[in-house]
């Protein structure tokens, strides 16, 4: 999402231009190391090979004009996604829907009510709870467990082929929320009633108005996960 | 996506160090951030902090126990724990609803009952983006509620000036339940915390940060209950909600949403003290409690008084 990066830094920047480049930048505040894209680096040999684009982007789109008020220090964070090791450096306003988006690159947190906390779209589990992606800053989630609908449907859980069988979307924009949502439901409640997951799933909008379609399915997974266990 | 202007992100290691922060007037403390966040995205306010404090990293803050006949509620629990502790559902019912029916349970999940008493208000003048109403809450001389589309604002007056409503779930329960609400210098009584500050709705002074919500045991025989009244069920924030804690001699009942701040019906408290509940005394209670209450002129939110009325019964009904 171009319009979510950070306007004021990185691309326009080329070295030569009399301008402090990127990289001179980064390097006066001592992080690079040796590469040129620092900071996405993938820790381990599995999260190189889960990474859609590891280490795409520079983690620090900080420019010339990055000298900016009020701009604090980047924070050297270190997180597990969907099982792989992440390290970056990430700046304070940036969201945690950001980082997994147009960093690390896993594109199911999705942004539809803009930022409000209104849509659950964006819903990760970060360490076993449903959040909203959009609303979490990327440096308040240093060791963070993070599991995004990627690693739900890598991992086969019921849930995916449960969402398939009811046909519980349409345009399946909304569904990587509803999914992380429903895992996260599932991992906490094995014996989950209707009830139980009309209230989990209450904060997840869908505009294809697919609503009585997720019960049954939600219903269908949580049979499925006792007869695999 | 509107993204956030650049700020400064401190992890704060102890409450004076968050503080001490603060006293320098350019910072916000963040604890669940679903509502500072939402702020500062759409940059409500005409300020925008220069550091951003985060209170998550402070170790301790985070715990439902129960200690010598009162309940002790560190200020970073999220309201989802608050929601499901079967001490508080069973001990003190209107609590763990009033947190149940707060937003969405994604906010639940990141939201914490010490954020949740101190967020701002809800009205839609004051909560538009790039601060394109400076009303009476953001330093402006007027409120444009009062001429404009006021059918969510207040039922019973103004005050200072100001329409807006208090939006919070938990704050009736506290109320009604007689909490005390702890900070790093004091401890206040519920019904004496909210205020109608600039821009905030709390008396706390600019360096004080909420620690710890204290209840005192309920009376043996008293009962407790929280009804929400909002547009959809799942995701709004409430129109008219009621918290009553009835029994044991006692009657506490708080409305919120229909004043500047949650607003104890005396009236229906003196209603419905020694008698027993039933159809006919709630409902003598729930006109009692709205006898008062008066439709801004224009009658656009004229609507809320019989919500009140009912919302006020049938918390009673439920206590009995």
């Amino acid at each position: 999402m171009s319009d979510e990066k950070d306007k004021s830094g990185g691309q326009g920047n080329k070295e030569g231009t009399g301008q402090i480049s990127r990289r001179d930048f980064l390097k006066d505040a001592g992080l690079v190391v040796s590469t040129p894209a620092i900071g996405s680096m993938a820790v381990t040999a599995e999260a190189a090979a889960q990474a859609p684009k590891p280490g795409a982007s520079a983690a620090t789109p900080a420019g010339s004009s990055a000298a900016a008020k009020c701009a604090g220090p980047p924070h050297s964070i270190e997180l597990t996604v969907n099982g792989g090791k992440y390290r970056y450096a990430v700046e304070p306003h940036w969201s945690l829907r950001q980082l997994l988006r147009d960093e690390i690159g896993f594109t199911s947190p999705k942004d539809w009510c803009g930022g409000l906390g209104a849509c659950g779209s964006c819903t990760v589990i970060m360490n076993g709870r449903p959040i909203l992606s959009c609303l979490t800053l990327a440096c308040e989630c240093d060791g963070a467990k993070i599991e995004t609908a990627e690693g739900i449907a890598k991992a086969k859980h019921p849930v995916i082929q449960a969402y398939i069988n009811n046909n519980a979307f349409q345009c399946g924009y909304c569904t990587p929320g509803f999914v992380c949502t429903a895992k996260a439901l599932l991992d906490r409640n094995q014996n989950p009633t209707e009830a139980d997951v009309r209230d989990a799933l209450g904060g997840n909008l869908c505009r294809c108005a697919t609503y009585q379609r997720h019960p049954p399915a939600v219903l269908e997974a949580a049979r499925n996960l006792k007869q695999q266990a | 996506m509107k993204t956030w202007k650049r700020f400064e992100h401190v992890d704060a290691k102890t409450v004076d160090e968050a503080a001490s922060i603060l006293r320098t007037g350019k910072a916000a403390v963040i604890a669940g951030g679903t509502d500072l966040l939402g702020t500062m995205r759409f940059e409500v306010l005409p300020t925008y902090p220069e550091v951003v404090v985060n209170l998550k990293t402070i170790p301790g803050l985070d715990y439902i126990r129960e200690e010598a006949g009162v309940l002790k509620i560190g200020a970073l629990t999220r309201l989802e724990d608050i929601a499901k502790s079967s001490l508080i559902k069973t001990r003190y019912t209107a609590l763990a609803e009033g947190a149940h029916r707060t937003a969405t349970p994604h906010i639940r999940e990141m939201g914490t009952i010490g954020g949740n008493i101190c967020q701002l208000n809800r009205c839609w003048y004051f909560r538009i983006p790039d601060n394109r109403f400076y009303c009476i809450r953001k330093g402006g001389k007027m409120c444009y509620a009062m001429a404009g589309d006021n059918r969510y604002h207040s039922i019973f007056g103004a005050v200072k000036m100001c329409l807006a409503v208090n939006p919070s779930d938990t704050a009736p329960a506290l109320v009604a339940l007689n909490a005390g609400i702890k900070t790093n210098k004091r401890l206040i009584e519920a019904e004496k915390f909210w205020e109608m500050t600039v821009p905030g709705s709390t008396v706390l002074a600019a360096d004080e940060i909420v620690t710890e919500i204290q209840i005192p045991s309920p009376a043996a025989g008293a009962k407790s209950a929280f009804i929400k009244f909002a547009i959809r069920k799942s995701i709004d924030f409430p129109i008219v909600n009621c918290a009553a804690m009835i029994g044991g001699g006692n009657a506490r009942i708080c409305l919120n949403a229909v004043h500047n701040r949650p607003r104890r019906a005396v009236e229906a408290e003196a209603a419905i003290k020694g008698q027993a509940i039933h159809e006919a005394s709630a409902d003598a209670a729930g006109a009692a409690a709205v006898a008062s209450a008066k439709a801004l002129s224009g009658d656009r939110n004229k609507w809320k008084i019989p919500i009140a009325k009912a919302m006020v019964k049938r918390s009673i009904l439920a206590c009995a």
